[in-house]
């Protein structure tokens, strides 16, 4: 067994720590030290996207990424979007626009679309295809998603003060 | 559109009662379940598609870190009863002979030798380095003339050749007369490529025993937990009872999570001899090269057709390559066969069917199992119309069935009345404005770009309709199905049925919701654990018709068991009583209502009703698919070739369909959607690739390319009117129809792009490289 290495992280808002093997990805570190299993695995090869956490603000593949990488960044997972007053902007629009259906590529398409509305909260169709062509979705042939997020897009306009939705105060729901 | 009087659910596009926790990350999918003790398998799989396996030392793997067992093809094949897996183990074939891990010979690039458990994956994986299989080279079968080839080193020895199903020639109609009259036929040899299904989520397993009672616990993602015990049961040599299935959270399957496959068989047996739970998520290699690949089929077919572009039979031989293991191969040549002449007036069929053994892969059900005869009969029709100088669509208005002939019927047996196949033929056409494209088409080819126009329609039998009065119209027979209202008054539904992105716990809620008188809320649609779902699996798009109907026919029979109490106990009389939002109450008389809840806790207060009335509040009732019925349409797309870099873009896509009555709008329309992309991707994008040797090419997302948000386009959908072919229940499915026509609509419109320069589309698969072939941009390989 390779060596273990003591790490900290920020996960939604919460310092965790963990002693993780040097080989395992952040991806592992996320699902199996903090029992955070809403991060997927679809490829683990960095194609596929379903990994996609934020660190620091900006998606990474945590497939590709190993743990002791993530010793003190500020990481991001789908578990981390719902506030305790509910779901994110996001999170509402795709369920109002029947984004998913397996809801296996979902996290990674979140957290995707997520970083993109904040670089850029009024993104044109093309330009959400632009940002989630590094997701792959083998369910529902996309539109249903892009329309979630540009749906998103337009709430966001239509209620400011929503629009910032992942802060370092957030708390599991 | 609603389907019933006080309708209020179904016809609506109800949320998803799934997506709150799929979309908060709190989905339960395989790879989330832990179990104390747990530990974790990985395979040894084999890096030649056909040797023998003359020796395996796995000692030094024994004695690595972390390791708790391996166990190889020779030990596993002592620890399992001899028969089938996945889906042939369920339709009970038993030859020929193969275990759960290879012990003689390996027939694939990927096939299992041998089992390594360990404390986690990473080390089993490191111990499955250190096993030591040395393999005497076999001279490989990859392709089907080599298959066919009497000299072919026999996969599998018991069955004497390559060749599992031997050619059969089947005749409906009078074939020698249809081309006696022909003015001429038109000849073709067509072919799908292989390519597979890939959900996002690979396969996976866990699995765990109780030595004291003996009773496995199998947790399994799987598009019916039935019928995977069944399969385990058989193959564990045990009693059904002794196992229990539950599934979570399904990350798609598309028709290959079917049954018990070699894996997860493999892994029950190791849980059985550790007596510790054991994970096995594959990983995207493993699925790549072994989970199971589809298509691959070729077809030699002639059409005898009049001038007029009257279509007056064909004569079609079908091989299938069923790669290495039986799978659905050997099985889906009938229901090809049955569906060729589809909505067309085709009076004369001659099929010949047989299927071959190759090293690759498993042939697996992919949504739309027989879709290769739409692919076919689609790309013939063009071919056709080339032949003649018609316009293709003048030759499907030619031959297509429409709602007006109440009396046609399949060449192949079954009534096609109903159908609306001339109806959405016209209004695809209509949508696109077809003269106008081919003016526009005109202009652009002048300044050498090249746009392109296709169409293809077909029905799906999803159900179908009955071949004979009492055959049941579900895979597995009639569709089971329970419900219960709880003390609380909410109503639980329990099904067989096994979503794996279907949205089966909304729709089948919205029916129930409508049909006994509650909330949509209020219901609660339980699947996934056969201590409590009835039999059936989610398959062949039969579960809008079949469970759908489930849910009507039990909803009534509870509803009719509470109005019986409710008539005790309100005193009044059953057609006087509805139930209405919850609550049980005399009709008009609003202040009469009385909670579903309170129903239940009064009519079982003691004393307060007689000893022999029934408070259960439980109905079981199975569904036969009543008159069934197609479902279908017409797709088209028109697409522009790049010359310089052999690219297509769309620029339309038109979907023109019936489905009959609609449960859910967005959930019909993700399903076509979804299908529909998985067919750009199979024409410009995907193949299972092996080269002579049988290595296997494509095991990453780098060599097997899937679409993305890029590649597909937006695809307009338009629902025609239903024709009602049943009394009670018009639900039909939709969930292979997207795939099984795209793939000709795609081809269609890129042979019309490249119609300067003579292109002939015989082959599904069009990549960059294929279309500046057949446009003469580079010469063909
Ligand atoms: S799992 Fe990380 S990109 Fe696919
Ligand atoms: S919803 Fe199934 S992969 Fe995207």
């Amino acid at each position: 067994m390779s060596e273990q290495i003591d790490i900290t992280v920020t996960v939604n808002g919460e310092a965790r720590s963990a002693s993780v093997e040097a080989r395992r990805t952040l991806a592992d570190v996320l699902r199996d030290e903090f029992g955070l299993t809403g991060t997927h695995l679809g490829c683990e090869h960095g194609v596929c996207g379903a990994c996609t956490v934020l660190v620091d603000g900006a998606p990474a593949r945590s497939c590709l990424m190993l743990g002791v990488q993530a010793d003190g960044a500020d990481v991001t997972t789908v578990e981390g979007l719902a506030t305790d007053h509910g779901m994110s902007t996001l999170q509402e629009a795709m369920w109002e626009r029947h984004g998913f259906q397996c809801g296996f590529c979902t996290p990674g398409f979140l957290m995707q679309a997520t970083a993109l509305l904040q670089e850029n909260p009024h993104p044109t169709e093309f330009e959400v295809r632009e940002a989630l062509s590094g997701n792959i979705c083998r369910c529902t042939g996309y539109q249903s998603i892009v329309d979630g997020v540009l749906q998103a897009a337009r709430s966001t306009t239509d209620h400011p003060q929503e629009a910032d939705q992942v802060s370092a105060s957030q708390v599991e729901l | 559109m609603t389907i019933q009087a006080g309708a209020r659910f179904v016809g609506a596009s109800v949320k998803r009662s799934e997506d709150p926790r799929i979309l908060t990350g709190r989905g339960n999918y395989i790879d989330d379940i832990v179990l104390p003790r747990m530990v974790h398998a990985a395979f040894v799989r084999s890096p030649l598609a056909h040797a023998r396996i003359t020796e395996i030392d796995a000692a030094t793997a024994r004695e690595a870190p972390g390791v708790l067992a391996v166990i190889t093809g020779e030990e596993m094949a002592a620890l399992v009863t001899p028969g089938g897996y996945g889906i042939a183990g369920l339709f009970g074939v038993d030859k020929p002979d193969y275990c759960a891990l290879a012990n003689d010979k390996v027939r694939h690039v990927g096939d299992p030798v041998a089992v390594v458990v360990a404390q986690t994956r990473a080390l089993a994986e490191d111990a499955c380095e250190l096993v030591e299989v040395d393999y005497d080279d076999l001279p490989a079968v990859v392709t089907i003339d080599q298959a066919l080839d009497p000299a072919s080193s026999p996969i599998f020895e018991d069955l004497g050749s390559n060749v599992i199903l031997p050619p059969s020639t089947k005749v409906f109609g009078d074939v020698e007369a249809a081309f006696a009259r022909a003015d001429r036929i038109v000849r073709a040899r067509i072919s799908q490529h292989r390519y597979q299904n890939v959900p996002m989520e690979c396969r996976g397993i866990v699995a765990s025993y109780d030595p004291t009672s003996q009773d496995f616990l199998i947790w399994s993602a799987n598009q019916g937990v039935q019928p995977a015990r069944q399969g385990l049961a058989a193959r564990l040599g045990v009693p059904v009872e002794k196992v229990r299935v539950r599934a979570g959270d399904i990350g798609g399957s598309f028709g290959l999570k079917t049954g018990s496959s070699r894996e997860d068989v493999a892994v029950a047996v190791a849980a059985k001899v550790l007596r510790r739970p054991v994970k096995w998520c594959e990983d995207r290699f493993e699925h790549m090269c072994s989970a199971g690949q589809a298509r691959d089929e070729r077809y030699d077919i002639e059409a005898a057709v009049m001038d007029d572009g009257e279509i007056l039979g064909l004569r079609a031989d079908m091989v299938v390559d069923s790669g290495s293991y039986p799978g659905m191969g050997a099985m889906v040549s009938g229901l090809a066969m049955e569906m060729l002449p589809n909505a067309y007036k085709i009076g004369a069929l001659s099929f010949t069917a047989s299927a071959v053994v190759t090293n690759k892969a498993t042939y697996v059900a992919y949504r739309g199992p027989w879709a290769s005869e739409t692919f076919v009969r689609e790309r013939l029709i063009d071919l056709v119309a080339l032949e003649l100088g018609k316009d293709p669509l003048e030759i499907r208005r030619r031959n297509v069935v429409g709602q007006d002939d109440h009396d046609a019927v399949m060449v192949t047996g079954r009534t096609l009345a109903g159908v609306t196949n001339r109806e959405s033929i016209e209004r695809a056409a209509q949508l696109i404005d077809v003269p106008a494209f081919r003016r526009r088409q005109a202009r652009a080819r002048e300044q050498h770009r090249y746009l392109g126009l296709g169409f293809a329609s077909f029905i799906e039998p999803a159900p179908g309709p009955r071949r004979t009065p009492d055959e049941p119209l579900g895979v597995m027979g009639p569709e089971p199905m329970r419900m219960a209202l709880a003390d609380d008054g909410h109503l639980l539904v329990y099904t067989g049925q096994m979503p794996h992105g279907q949205s089966h716990q909304t729709t089948l809620a919205q029916v129930a919701a409508d049909e006994f008188g509650v909330a949509f809320d209020q219901v609660e649609v339980v699947v996934g654990d056969t201590d409590v779902v009835p039999s059936s699996l989610t398959g062949g798009s039969l579960s809008a018709t079949m469970a759908g109907g489930a849910a009507v026919v039990s909803a009534r029979a509870l509803r009719a068991k509470v109005i019986a109490v409710a008539e005790l106990l309100l005193e009044a009389s059953a057609e006087d009583l509805e139930i209405v939002d919850g609550a049980i109450a005399v009709r008009g008389i609003s202040s009469s209502a009385l909670p579903l809840a309170e129903l239940v806790a009064s009519a079982r207060a003691p004393g307060r009703l007689p000893d022999d009335v029934d408070t259960t509040f439980e109905a079981s009732e199975t569904y036969d698919g009543g008159a069934g019925g197609w479902s279908g349409g017409t797709h088209a797309a028109i697409v522009e070739v790049d010359l310089t870099t052999g690219l297509v873009s769309f620029e339309r896509y038109v979907v023109v369909e019936d489905c009959g009555d609609i449960i859910n709008p967005a959930v019909v329309d993700g399903q076509i959607r979804g299908g529909v992309a998985q067919g750009i991707g199979a024409v410009l994008l995907e193949r299972s690739a092996y080269d002579e040797d049988g290595q296997f090419l494509s095991a990453t997302f780098m060599d097997y390319l899937l679409p993305t948000a890029l590649s597909i386009p937006f695809i307009e959908i338009e629902h025609l009117p239903a024709t009602r072919t049943d009394e009670i229940v018009n639900f039909r499915g939709v969930g292979e129809g997207g795939l099984i026509v795209s793939t000709p609509t795609v081809c269609n419109a890129i042979e019309d792009a490249l119609a300067p320069f003579g292109a002939r589309i015989y082959e599904e698969y069009c990549p960059p490289s294929r279309l500046l072939e057949l446009a003469g941009v580079i010469p063909t390989a």
